[in-house]
C-alpha cells in the first residue's frame, strides 16, 4: 500500500479513473467543462507530494448516446481495471452506468445536480439534490415574485420529475403551475410554448429545459420581454436549476440578462478558496477562464477521490468510502462532507443572476444543505405526531 | 385513487433470517424513513398495524400469516431469489402484490413500495366494490318483486311501475332495493304510491 521507495525517488501507487463525459452532442459544453475539470484535478494531485497515489486517466466520449454510456463504463469497469468512474450528466446516463459500479464492485462519481429519489451505494453524489436547489430556490421566487409558475423542462426524467416535484411544493405553499411544457434538448420551435406562456400569464418560470432548446427558449422569452414589459426577468424571471457558464456562450447573452440560474457553485463567489481555485487555474490554462459548477464539480470530485484513495491506501470502493464519510474536505465552494447514509454531499445554495458579460451575480446565498434525497425531511414536522412506537 | 410516494413514519416488518442478504432493502427503508423490524417467526394478530410486510418468499410456509391471502391488511411484498413457479405462486396467494428480487439493488425498494401500495389500495377498493354489486344483486328479486306489486296494485306497466319504485327511493333517499324490501315488508302501504 501506500509508495514504494526506489532508490531515492517515490513511486507513487496509480489508480486507473474513468472520466466518461459526453463532450460531443446536445450538451457538450458542460462534458467539455467537466472533463477540463477532472483534468486540472489530475495534473494537482501528479504535483501534490502529500498524495500518495496518482490518477491515470481513461477517457471516454459516449457523444450523448445512452448506449454507448453502457458501452464505455462496461470497458473501463471490466477491461481497464478501472474501479472508479467520474462521469455522466443527465440521469438516463446516469442511471446506463449504476448496474455495471454494482456489478463490478466500482464507485461512479456523479457531480451534477439532478431530481433525487436515489441513494446508491455504488455512488457518491456531490451534485444538488431537489432540497439543496429547488426547494430553497421556492422558498425565495415565491415571497419575492408570487405564486403562480410556469414549469418548462426537458422531455426526459429531471424535467418531469422536477415539474412533479414543483407542483407538489407550490400546491403545500397555496400557488399554482399554470401550465407545463416539455421539450427534447434538440428542439428548438418553441414559439407556440411562448405564446402560451403570454396568455397564461405566471409569476415566474421554473425552466429545466436542457442545452439548445433552453437557449433559444430564453431567447423568445427575451423578444416577447421587448413587447410586454411584464415578462421582463424583474417582474417575470426564469429561473434554471441546471445554467451554468460554460453555457452562457450558446446563449445570446443581452437575451438572458437579469435572469437566474441556481447551483452550489458559481465563478463569481466570493471567498478566498475561489480566489485561489480560479488563480491556480488561469495559471495551468494559460489565461483566464469562467468556470462552472461542472468544472469545479467534476474536479471537485476527482480531488476527493484522489484524497481518500491516497489516506485509505487504496481504490477499494468499501475502504475508500469509509475515510470518505469521516472526513472534512476544503473544497473551491467551502468545507464539504459526504453524508454515509445516503453518499450525497451537503451543498450551499447560491442564487445567480446573469451578467451581460457573461456571468452571474450571486443575488442569495444559503449555507451547506444536508441532502435529503428522498425529500422525507419537511415532512418530518408534519407526520411525526402520528408517527407509532415500534415494539 | 391518490398514489403514496412518502412512507416516512410508516412500520414495516421484515420476515426474512437475519442475514447480509437485506441489508440494502435495510438500508433503502432506512433512508425513506421507515421504521422496521425485523423477524423469522410467524406474525401475531397485534402485527395487523404494521404499514406493510416483506417476506421472503424463497423460505417461508403458510402459517407465518395470522390471515388468509385474500384478507391481507396491508401491502405484502416478496423477497425472492427462486425463480420456481411454485414460490411465485406461494408469493400470490399470500397475498403480494409486489416483488424485489434479490440480491436486492438500491433503485429496486422505492418504486417497489409506492407499486405494491397502489396495487394493494386498488385490491382493497376493488373488493369493496364487489361487495356492494353483490349485495346488489341479492336484492335484484326484491325489487323485481316490489315493481310486480305496483303494477298489479295501479295496473300500469312494468316501467311505469319502475319509475315509481325509483321515485320513492329518491323521495326518502334510499336505494330502490331498500325501497322494495319496504313496500315488500308492508313499512310502506302502496295506497301512498302515485
Amino acid at each position: 500500500m501506500g509508495f514504494i521507495f526506489l532508490g531515492w525517488s517515490i513511486v507513487r501507487k496509480t489508480i486507473k479513473v474513468g472520466v466518461l463525459y459526453s463532450e460531443n452532442g446536445p450538451y457538450g459544453s458542460m462534458g467539455r467543462d467537466c472533463r477540463d475539470g477532472a483534468d486540472f484535478a489530475i495534473r494537482e494531485i501528479a504535483n501534490d507530494p502529500s498524495c500518495s497515489i496518482q490518477i491515470e486517466p481513461v477517457y471516454a466520449d459516449p457523444a450523448g448516446d445512452p448506449r454507448r454510456y453502457l458501452e464505455e463504463s462496461r470497458a473501463m469497469l471490466r477491461d481497464q481495471g478501472c474501479r472508479q468512474i467520474v462521469g455522466t450528466i443527465t440521469s438516463q446516463a446516469r442511471k446506463e452506468v449504476i448496474p455495471l459500479v454494482e456489478k463490478y464492485d466500482g464507485l461512479l462519481w456523479y457531480v451534477c445536480a439532478y431530481e433525487g429519489f436515489e441513494a446508491n451505494e455504488n455512488v457518491i453524489y456531490t451534485g444538488t439534490c431537489p432540497n439543496q436547489h429547488l426547494i430553497p430556490l421556492l422558498d425565495y421566487l415565491l415571497p419575492t415574485f408570487g405564486k403562480k409558475a410556469y414549469v418548462v423542462g426537458a422531455n426526459f426524467v429531471w424535467g418531469w420529475e422536477m415539474s412533479r416535484i414543483a407542483r407538489e411544493l407550490l400546491g403545500h405553499a397555496g400557488g399554482e403551475v399554470l401550465g407545463e411544457h416539455y421539450l427534447p434538448m434538440d428542439d428548438v420551435e418553441v414559439d407556440r410554448l411562448v405564446a402560451d406562456i403570454a396568455i397564461k400569464r405566471p409569476n415566474f418560470i421554473l425552466n429545466n429545459l436542457v442545452g439548445p432548446s433552453s437557449y433559444a427558449f430564453l431567447a423568445a422569452i427575451a423578444e416577447l420581454g421587448k413587447r410586454d414589459q411584464a415578462f421582463r426577468p424583474e417582474n417575470c424571471p426564469v429561473v434554471s436549476c441546471d445554467l451554468a457558464e460554460c453555457e452562457l456562450p450558446f446563449v445570446k447573452v443581452d437575451s438572458a440578462v437579469g435572469q437566474y440560474s441556481v447551483g452550489p457553485y458559481f465563478d463569481s463567489l466570493q471567498t478566498e478558496e475561489n480566489r485561489l481555485f480560479k488563480k491556480r487555474v488561469e495559471a495551468w490554462h494559460g489565461a483566464e477562464r469562467r468556470l462552472s459548477v461542472f468544472f469545479e464539480g467534476a474536479y471537485t470530485a476527482m480531488k476527493l477521490l484522489a484524497a481518500s484513495a491516497s489516506a485509505a491506501g487504496t481504490d477499494d470502493p468499501v475502504a475508500l468510502k469509509a475515510v470518505l464519510h469521516a472526513a472534512k474536505y476544503d473544497t473551491p465552494h467551502g468545507p464539504l462532507r459526504i453524508d454515509a447514509r445516503t453518499n450525497h454531499a451537503a451543498l450551499p445554495f447560491h442564487l445567480g443572476r446573469i451578467r451581460a458579460d457573461g456571468g452571474f451575480d450571486i443575488a442569495l446565498s444559503r449555507p451547506a444543505i444536508t441532502a435529503d434525497p428522498y425529500l422525507t425531511f419537511g415532512q418530518r414536522e408534519a407526520v411525526r405526531p402520528f408517527l407509532r412506537v415500534v415494539q | 385513487m391518490t398514489v403514496a410516494l412518502n412512507f416516512l413514519g410508516r412500520r414495516a416488518i421484515v420476515l426474512h433470517q437475519q442475514d447480509g442478504s437485506i441489508s440494502r432493502l435495510l438500508r433503502q427503508l432506512s433512508l425513506l424513513g421507515i421504521e422496521f423490524q425485523i423477524q423469522w417467526h410467524p406474525l401475531e394478530s397485534h402485527d395487523a398495524s404494521a404499514d406493510f410486510i416483506f417476506v421472503d418468499a424463497d423460505q417461508g410456509w403458510n402459517e407465518l400469516f395470522p390471515w388468509g391471502g385474500d384478507q391481507t391488511p396491508m401491502p405484502i411484498i416478496a423477497l425472492l431469489q427462486s425463480e420456481a413457479p411454485g414460490r411465485v405462486a406461494w408469493a400470490i396467494e399470500n397475498g403480494a402484490s409486489a416483488v424485489i428480487t434479490k440480491p436486492v439493488v438500491a433503485a429496486a425498494v422505492y418504486p417497489t413500495l409506492v407499486m405494491g401500495t397502489a396495487v394493494f389500495e386498488q385490491r382493497k377498493a376493488a373488493a369493496a366494490q364487489a361487495v356492494r354489486l353483490n349485495e346488489l344483486i341479492k336484492m335484484r328479486p326484491l325489487v323485481h318483486r316490489a315493481v310486480q306489486a305496483i303494477q298489479t296494485q295501479q295496473i300500469v306497466d312494468e316501467n311505469h311501475a319502475y319509475n315509481t319504485l325509483r321515485d320513492m327511493a329518491m323521495n326518502r333517499r334510499i336505494t330502490i332495493e331498500q325501497m322494495a324490501a319496504e313496500i315488500l315488508a308492508g313499512a310502506v302501504t302502496l295506497n301512498e304510491v302515485g
